[in-house]
């Protein structure tokens, strides 16, 4: 994926939102750690797997997210 | 196949925009495929080098004897006729002779349309001979250009499909997807190593350039042939704990684990990487042998099973067990993953499979407990009840139907609901201590014997190592049904 396009951060399976440790506008490095969740009994960090720009925050602490549900844009 | 015409369209349509290129020039040449695959000086053609579409070659490959064959791209687009089936045929009765891998570098539309049902009965002789090889053999395929409809399922029936950046996978081209479902792609999202690599499950390694598809297909052929023997006493401690994180309940990576436990990764290659990731595959070396490793990763979906990764682990292990690879289980796990998805596409039929793949291993299968290993899951992890050869725990880890606070809810619930909701978590942890408590933990599992042995995270490379030493060295008597 080149790094131009938009960049969205899902929940690969059925959870709580935990942590969210990004804001709008903030700098992302690949491999950064943007929110926590938990499920399965573990809290489960989820990473960016390209650097970029936050532009969007779909989720707050507390959410239950679904699979598939994107939970941090980036650009 | 029908299939193959839009291929072959679609080949001369870039060929006259191509500049001519003699034959034995032509990159696609599959003498010089071979010559670049095996080692220096080995090539022995086995079939005649002529218009057939495939071309064989005995050689060797890090000195190790294996077989090759190579579609000709440089005729009807490597397409599939009676003469060129009859080589490849050829080149496995050459190889089930001998008893080496097989490995074909596959670029070829398919059938030969000309020949109409000629071709077709010729290709499903090569399905034939690739059955009958399976689990006898190693069957290595390297995928460099297209492959498709026949050239398609002769890589499928293999026991490990490596893709290059130019390799395309699919039954039916993008011309005939387009006119017959309406949906416009082209062959890289159809059958490229994004879909293949991270969707499908097709392809079991994908490379970056055509080189090292080669180099990988050349070290999977070293690892399942020259596995090498175990020498326990070269096999050295490392404290296998310090890739973990503090909190137990933390998620982690585990492919440090994978790497601290092989020898190294020089020689390892991981199988199905970005398929079904909450389980890791890997062929790698162990004290010297090759062995395999199937790792739970609690970073992918909390490292739970599921439909995919339970085909995955079972196909591998069913190959390993084939082919004599001592098996190392590294079990983290919560249990299978709950949903309605999971169960409408067959968690049941699926995940019985790698049930089945351990249950009838007769290789040295030995696990170990990191963490925790929880309900259904904690089975089919190749537990004590499924024939494991030997099961380690680490001292702080946890066998167990479920989670204690999750056991206790259900034990519980109607003194819980009882309970006022500020006390109730309190109340919860209380019972769940008492409830850990009279389950018995590791101790427990010792007494019973479902584990065998407490390890520490630092002797537990040795303990491994004897292990699998002091196990008779058997391999399963079947084939590697594509899983």
């Amino acid at each position: 994926m080149p790094v131009t396009q938009p960049q969205e951060i899902a929940s690969d399976l059925v959870a709580n939102v935990a942590q969210i440790h990004v804001t709008v506008g903030q700098q992302v490095e690949a491999g950064e750690e943007v929110a926590l969740l938990e499920s399965m009994k573990m809290e489960i960090p989820v990473v960016a797997e390209l650097p970029g720009t936050v532009t969007d925050v779909r989720v707050h602490p507390g959410d239950v997210v679904q699979e598939g549900d994107v939970l941090v844009v980036l650009a | 196949m029908a299939s193959n015409q839009p291929s072959e369209a679609s080949a001369q349509a870039s060929a006259a925009t191509r500049p001519k290129v003699d034959r034995e020039n032509d990159p696609r040449n599959p003498r010089t495929r071979l010559e670049t695959f095996l080692d220096d000086g080995s090539v022995e053609l086995i079939t005649k080098y002529d218009a057939s579409g495939m071309l064989a070659a005995k050689g060797t490959v890090r000195g190790t004897p294996v077989v090759v064959f190579a579609s000709d791209a440089t005729i009807q687009g490597g397409a599939m006729g009676l003469d060129g089936c009859k080589v490849v045929v050829a080149a496995y009765e050459q190889a089930l002779a001998d008893g080496v891998p097989i490995i074909g570098l596959w670029h070829s539309g398919g059938a030969r349309l000309a020949e109409g049902v000629v071709s077709l009965h010729a290709v499903g002789e090569v399905f034939a001979i690739m059955t009958r090889a399976s689990g006898k053999i190693p069957q290595i395929s390297v995928v460099i250009g297209a492959a498709a409809g026949g050239a398609a399922y002769g890589p499928a029936l293999t026991d490990i499909v490596v893709l290059g950046p130019d390799g395309r996978i699919f039954v039916t081209g993008p011309d005939v997807v387009r006119s017959v479902t309406g949906e416009n792609v082209d062959a890289l999202r159809l059958g490229g190593p994004e879909p293949h690599g991270r969707r499908s499950g097709v392809v079991h390694v994908v490379t970056e350039t055509t080189e090292e598809a080669y180099g990988r297909g050349r070290q999977l052929a070293t690892l399942l042939a020259s596995q090498g023997e175990l020498k326990v006493d070269a096999v050295q401690d490392r404290d296998l704990a310090a890739t973990f994180p503090e909190s137990a309940k933390r998620a982690y990576d585990v492919h440090p684990l994978v790497e601290n436990v092989l020898d190294d990764l020089d020689d390892a290659i991981e199988l199905h990487p970005r398929w079904a990731p909450n389980i890791v595959t890997t062929l790698g070396r162990f004290g010297g042998r090759t062995v395999g490793i199937i790792a739970n990763n609690p970073m992918r979906l909390g490292g739970c099973l599921d439909s995919p990764s339970a085909e995955k682990a079972a196909r591998f292990v069913r190959m390993c067990d084939a082919f004599g690879v001592p098996l190392i289980v590294l079990v983290d796990v919560p249990g299978y993953l709950p949903g309605v998805g999971q169960e409408w596409d067959g968690v049941v039929r699926r995940g019985a499979k790698l049930l089945h793949a351990f249950a009838e291993a007769t290789v040295p299968r030995v696990t170990l407990v990191t963490r925790k290993t929880y309900g259904g899951a904690y089975i089919a992890m190749n537990s004590r009840s499924l024939g494991a050869t030997k099961v380690f725990a680490w001292p702080s880890a946890e066998v167990a139907v479920m989670g204690h606070v999750a056991a206790v809810r259900i034990l519980h619930r109607r003194r819980l609901a009882e309970v006022d909701e500020a006390e109730r978590t309190h109340v919860e942890n209380e019972l769940a201590e008492e409830h850990a408590r009279l389950a018995g933990g590791i101790p427990r599992a010792v007494e019973i014997g479902v584990i065998d042995q407490v390890v520490e995270p630092d002797s537990t490379r040795t303990a491994l190592a004897q292990a699998i030493a002091d196990a008779p060295q058997r391999r399963g008597d079947h084939g590697n049904i594509p899983l």
